[in-house]
């Protein structure tokens, strides 16, 4: 009778746990960089915690690596996932991402216009960065002024470039077709000619945003293409290091947020993008250095301002046509391949 | 009977490696054979590609050098350990292979410190004054074999002590009491009897640093491809899982070829060695 009695309350107490617990916490899988990652704990993620109760799980790699993980999965895996738009134009065009349901977050609303609907009916920018041009002030004697300068022969062996498969490696093509004077997209073979002139420059090229922190602080480069969202943590790297002011403008990248066919916590995905892009939350994360804003009503003093594409600068960046540029990548990355691996 | 018992006892290996060796690479060399092209025409398209055939030579060279290194370095450390007193012998066998205690990359890492432009070389050569300024070693063929040979080194070092001990002492004390000089004793005696743990730690070297991935991605980088980081670059970036398969289905073959070659030379250096 006792081990009857023992039996039954074992065998409840188990169903009652394989049944799971009402208050079983939803979990959010988010794909992401995983740069600075202890600023987005802090900024984003400890307080959407907070905010949903729920847990959050992050996969990390590059725009590449985790795009091709989800194509892999057939769009499953993740339920947001961060983009630079060239990548995230590549998923839309493979399929891959779901649109997003405005109703669920209005705070589209307030962004500014570039940022609402850069690729249609799908996932809207939460932060705008540019490409330029980088170098250590203290190695570099003459500041450079334009994208020619990456040529010059006092940089040999100095210089790091972005790799193909990165956010700004064909921004390295095309910047090599207007010092060509030819349009990379029309006349490519001119492009990687005038390419194949900058070689003795060139170190390594690099394929994350710490690689490039690393290859500058540990001296193996002076000079570098980079975006604007590694500039505080190379400064304070490498506090000699600035931002070339170029007379022919840098060129604008939009990061997108967007959410995979095969998600599973779609409302929940849909809260986080709204949590993302409120004007306080943006001015948060512009203030303590992770991303620049694009809600129309944050206002960021001076020295918080200094590092971001905000105000002025919005108004002089050059665009990219990535529809044209995705269709010309697989040719670049092989011409690149043989250019610098050949 | 007994070979009943045999071929049970040994079914749950072959198994295993029906499953995960054979089919796995078999299902991707079968990708490679099916290409809307032609039979062969990602194999064309291969060895039609300039780059493509740097990034194998440069492997094929990356490789040797790293096995000729690993010999050398590690046939000479070997003999010595083996020859020690016992309680000497623990103590250098586990300063050898102490850098096995670590990770792949951790040990390539360490060699950016090392060989930088503000690294340890570079300091104690200005210091000593034979240079001025730094020297580019980072991002090259050297610095990538460099890394490589230390790598391997422990493995052949480990392999060629078992060897090596099994010679025994009587065998070099007849030689040497027969007139011997040391030089004989060494070409006749002791390297011919050494040969199948060479040829041993010969294959594992060489195709370890033919393989190798996460050495060439830290320490070469996109200008030093190689068969390794190509699979990677085509498999995990590009999404071209033709190409990707077809590198490795060459680095198989390639793979089994030298193991091959090399099978034959030890046979030629000893005909007693299979």
């Amino acid at each position: 009778m006792r081990l009857c009695s023992t039996v039954l309350l074992a065998g409840a107490a188990g169903m009652a746990l394989s049944a799971g617990s009402p208050l079983q916490a939803q979990t959010l899988t988010l794909s992401w960089w995983g740069f600075g990652g202890d600023r987005l704990e802090e900024f984003v993620l400890a307080p959407f915690r907070d905010y949903c109760g729920c847990e959050i799980v992050i996969e990390t790699g590059n725009n590449s690596d985790r795009l091709n993980r989800v194509q892999i999965r057939g769009g499953a895996g993740v339920d947001l996932i961060y983009l630079t738009d060239s990548f995230s134009q590549s998923g839309i065009e493979a399929g891959l991402f779901q649109p997003i349901d405005r109703s669920l977050v209005p705070n589209i609303d307030g962004l500014h216009e570039l940022a609402r609907n850069p690729q249609g009916e799908f996932g809207p920018a939460y932060t705008i960065g540019r490409v330029g041009i980088v170098y250590d002030s203290a190695q570099v004697a003459e500041p450079i002024t334009s994208w020619a300068d990456l040529w010059r022969e006092d940089l040999r062996g100095r210089v790091s470039l972005p790799g193909i498969t990165t956010t700004a490696g064909p921004m390295v093509v095309m910047t090599a077709g207007d010092v060509a004077g030819v349009d990379a997209f029309a006349d490519p073979d001119a492009a990687f000619a005038q390419l194949e002139a900058i070689l003795p420059n060139v170190v390594k090229n690099y394929n994350t945003g710490s690689e490039m922190i690393n290859l500058f602080s540990t001296g193996e480069i002076s000079v570098s293409m980079a975006q604007d969202f590694a500039l505080a943590q190379l400064q304070a790297a490498v506090p000699t290091i600035v931002w070339a002011e170029l007379e022919e403008g840098d060129i604008a990248t939009l990061n997108t947020i967007n959410i995979p066919v095969g998600a599973e916590e779609v409302e929940l995905a849909h809260r986080f993008i709204n949590f993302v892009l409120d004007p306080e939350r943006q001015r948060i994360l512009a203030e303590n250095g992770v991303d620049a804003p694009v809600h129309a009503a944050v206002e960021l003093s001076p020295e918080a301002a200094a590092n971001w594409t905000y105000g002025e600068r919005l108004q002089n960046l050059r665009r990219v046509d990535y529809s044209r540029l995705n269709a010309a990548r697989p040719d670049w990355i092989e011409r690149w391949n043989e250019l610098f691996g050949g | 009977m007994h070979r009943l018992t045999g071929w049970a006892l040994s079914t749950p290996a072959t198994l295993a490696v029906v499953l995960f060796l054979i089919l796995p690479v078999g299902a991707t060399i079968a990708v490679t054979l099916t290409d809307p092209r032609g039979l062969l025409a990602p194999y064309e398209a291969f060895l039609n590609s300039r780059f493509r055939r740097t990034v194998l030579w440069r492997t094929m060279e990356i490789a040797t050098v790293t096995t000729l290194a690993a010999v050398i370095i590690g046939f000479f450390t070997a003999y010595v350990v083996s020859r020690a007193p016992p309680r000497l012998k623990s103590i250098l066998i586990i300063l050898a292979v102490f850098p096995l205690l670590t990770g792949v990359v951790v040990r390539s890492f360490a060699w950016l410190i090392l060989l930088g432009r503000n690294g340890l070389v570079n300091g104690t050569l200005i210091w000593l004054g034979i240079t001025d300024t730094p020297i580019q070693m980072l991002y090259t063929q050297w610095s990538v074999i460099l890394a490589m040979v230390y790598l391997f080194v422990p493995l052949m070092i480990l392999v060629l002590v078992g060897v090596l001990e099994t010679i025994p002492d009587d065998v070099i004390e007849a030689a040497t009491s027969l007139g011997a000089p040391p030089g004989a004793v060494f070409r006749q005696v002791i390297f011919p009897l050494a040969v199948p743990g060479i040829i041993v730690g010969a294959v594992l070297v060489f195709t370890g640093a033919f393989t190798a991935y996460a050495t060439p991605a830290l320490l070469g980088g996109d200008r030093q491809m190689t068969m390794g980081t190509l699979l990677h670059q085509q498999a995990m970036v590009t999404l071209n899982w033709t190409s990707a398969s077809t590198v490795a289905a060459i680095m198989v073959v390639v793979t089994v070829v030298v193991v091959l070659a090399m099978t034959r030379i030890a046979r030629w250096l000893n005909p007693a060695a299979t």
